[in-house]
């Protein structure tokens, strides 16, 4: 099922909507026999090629090569032979010659309805979605691949748009994207796009963020929850907000407190309802939370209620949950609070060996955190 | 008074009124929003040992009968697109679910709202709506035949299901109203209902402030219905939607998972071109009639087992692979008791 808002030339709904675009799109495929004309006609026809992709500019050609160039990563940092069939980068000079070190690699796809909300866009989350993956192990990003597969019709505008927001977080954070893919698939073969990311970190053994948790460390988490969701929601359910995804790279995060946890993961997928028992269920432990204590934006519960959908099980794109000594525990409370007012500790850990539940205390008593099941789906009534 | 003080308000009240009952006292909650808060909550652990809460028939996806699901699914398969609304999509027909029938390369769209199908018109002018819900989703629905799209009605009525229960195999005392439904069919709807009945909203606050209501009126043993529910629920109700339903649908008899068929409990479409079950009478008199099952979803949603009493909970029935529809909904007694339970 399409999305709502504008559909991209070469959809249906596009074709049926717009007669002035369904001539040019008729002009456009037929680019191949009227490209020796001259003057005026050829000025359209280039003209006509910039604004959506063709699936020449995934069939490895000139046009390809001139897509890939038009992205214009050209900050490598550390790697080699970018253009080239594979990057190569000198372990030596990231970690200096010699010195233990260990490499972390990670993949994910990003596929996303829209794929514009607020605050962020499928780009921003393939970037920050990877780079997390590798932080949260404890580790430095070293560089990002970036495969897009693309629907034949997608806006060169809204490609631009995706790519200026990848760009700008790889200046910012300072990972490059070293090596990357494009292929195009036929209209209506693919529901325009989807980004696959993958990520190379290195770590040092003693900052590993795989050690023991005990009953009694606390359980912290650096951001309220459910503002991704909510933001990306208003745009399918077409209800207006303040709230924007939260979305981002955690790099800076972390490097302030590292040291002071032993695990740490970022809920996407399934909220904090599936993490948490992913902790407790890994660790072997159990987990006591307050309900009182998880932070979420007055605006993302009103909204969370109306659609009658769960706020532990929708996904964060910007927070992690870590695992602290319980003596570091409002050390690292207080650092995260510099980059988010709404980090706190939100429970603890306890000995369930053998059940592994993520036990929440509400107002009227306990209750079970389940892991989710299914799909999210609003209430009818 | 802040909610948490109310609530433990409500709950000191509730334990002295539940004494001064001096005897057993069943309450059902009609809606599966509600029972969704009270498992949530632990409700039904923290209310006095004489006060028993059971669930009623009021998730929508639960209720629809089998046969009903079968017909849409065969449309489907038949080349009729259809739209309808997410839950339903993994509700199992007799052989397949509608997200089978799409995975088959049948042309079934999820929705998010009544509106949604009006731009699916665009690409399939034969789309046919899955019209699903009670009073609250069925108004939606009318937007849609304004629009002239046909529709397939299994839409039904609160107020003939708490009669058929009270007719039913157990003796239950009081009736916890559903709060959406009664913002549109108003306080007055349930008024010649000769039972104990307390409308109220989805908080543990507001259940636990409908539950004292209704245990006032059993202690005094009034047989009426009471608004603890006031700032949403009027007496009249919204007017234009109930003049819309009455526009375009005709009370008709209609079939229930479990509770059979209830006499004027459905609403049907007016317009027979509208009409999914006359236009389609060709493709929909061979649907066959569905074959028992073990699923005893039925007693469930007549409160005469607890979901853990079926043969098929956590074991065949699993919200990942659901046998029957209360395991579906996130609103049905045994996906709700199986997220919740201990």
């Amino acid at each position: 099922m399409r999305c709502r808002g504008t559909p991209h030339p070469g959809s249906k709904q596009a074709k049926l909507a717009d007669p002035i675009k369904q001539v040019l799109l008729e002009a456009a495929s037929s680019i191949k026999t009227i490209k020796h004309f001259e003057g005026a006609q050829k000025k359209f026809v280039i003209k006509m090629q910039k604004d959506f992709i063709t699936l020449a500019e995934g069939s490895g050609g000139k046009e390809m090569q001139e897509l890939i160039k038009s992205f214009g990563f050209c900050k490598r940092g550390n790697w080699k032979e970018c253009d080239n069939d594979s990057a190569v980068l000198d372990l030596d000079a990231v970690k200096g010659k010699g010195k233990p070190g260990k490499l972390v690699f990670t993949t994910d796809s990003f596929i996303v309805n829209p794929i514009f909300f607020p605050g962020g866009d499928i780009g921003h989350l393939a970037f920050s979605g990877t780079i997390n993956d590798l932080v949260v192990m404890g580790a430095k990003p070293l560089g990002i691949s970036l495969g897009f597969v693309i629907e034949e019709g997608f806006s060169k505008e809204d490609l631009d748009k995706i790519i200026t927001s990848i760009k700008k977080l790889s200046e910012e954070y300072d990972v490059s994207v070293v090596t990357g893919d494009t292929k195009v698939m036929e209209n209506g073969k693919l529901d325009k796009i989807i980004i696959n990311t993958s990520g190379l970190g290195i770590v040092d053994e003693k900052d590993l963020l795989t050690k023991k948790i005990i009953p009694g460390d606390k359980v912290i988490i650096s951001g309220g929850i459910g503002e991704h969701a909510v933001a990306l929601l208003s745009k399918r359910f077409e209800y207006e907000t303040k709230i924007i995804t939260d979305s981002k790279p955690l790099i800076k995060e972390m490097d302030a407190v590292k040291r002071l946890i032993k695990i740490a993961k970022d809920p996407t997928r399934g909220g904090i309802a599936s993490i948490l028992n992913e902790i407790c269920s890994k660790n072997k432990v159990g987990m006591l939370v307050s309900e009182e204590e998880i932070p979420a934006k007055q605006e993302v519960r009103k909204v969370v209620e109306m659609l009658g959908i769960n706020l532990y099980e929708l996904a964060c794109e910007g927070r992690m949950i870590c695992v602290a000594d319980k003596n570091s525990a409002s050390k690292v409370v207080k650092l995260l609070k510099e980059f988010n007012p709404d980090a706190s500790i939100i429970g603890e850990i306890v000995d369930d060996a053998k059940d592994n539940h993520v036990v929440l205390q509400t107002m009227l008593g306990k209750r079970i955190l389940a892991m989710p099941t299914g799909r999210i789906v609003p209430r009818i009534c | 008074m802040n909610d948490e003080e109310l609530t433990k308000q409500h709950l000191n009240d509730i334990n002295k009124i539940a004494r001064s009952i001096k005897r057993e006292a069943t309450l059902m909650e009609i809606c599966g929003g509600h029972t969704n808060i009270i498992m949530k909550y632990g409700i039904r652990e923290i209310l006095p040992k004489n006060i028993r809460l059971i669930s009623g028939p009021g998730c929508p996806v639960c209720v629809s009968s089998q046969k009903d699901i079968d017909c849409m699914i065969e449309l489907a398969m038949q080349g009729v697109p259809v739209a309808t609304y997410g839950d339903m999509m993994r509700v199992p027909g007799s052989n397949y679910s509608l997200e089978d029938a799409r995975a088959k390369g049948c042309k079934v769209f999820e929705v998010y709202s009544a509106e949604e199908v009006l731009k699916l018109r665009k690409d399939y002018p034969h789309i046919v709506f899955f019209g699903i819900g009670f009073e609250t989703t069925a108004p939606m629905t009318t937007f849609l035949l304004e629009n002239n799209i046909c529709v397939y009605s299994v839409h039904k009525l609160v107020v003939p299901a708490i009669k058929a229960m009270l007719g039913g195999e157990i003796k239950i005392d009081g009736f916890i109203n559903p709060g959406h439904v009664s913002t549109i069919i108003g306080e007055k709807a349930y008024a010649d209902i000769k039972v104990a009945q307390a409308i109220t909203g989805f908080s543990a606050e507001r259940i636990l402030r409908g539950i004292r209501a209704l245990l006032e009126l059993i202690k005094d043993d009034k047989k009426s219905v009471v608004n603890a529910y006031p700032e949403a629920v009027h007496y009249e109700g919204n007017i234009i939607a109930q003049k819309l339903l009455n526009n375009h649908f005709k009370i008709s008899d209609s079939e229930w998972r479990g509770l059979g068929v209830i006499p004027n409990s459905g609403l049907e479409v007016r317009k027979d071109d509208l009409n999914a079950k006359i236009k389609y009478k060709n493709i929909l008199s061979k649907v066959p009639e569905p074959k028992k099952t073990a699923c005893r979803c039925g007693e469930v949603l007549k409160g005469l087992i607890e979901p853990t009493e079926c043969p098929l909970y956590r074991k065949a029935c699993t919200p990942e692979n659901p046998k029957g529809a209360c395991m579906v909904s996130e609103e049905g007694s045994c996906s709700i008791s199986y997220k919740y339970g201990r």
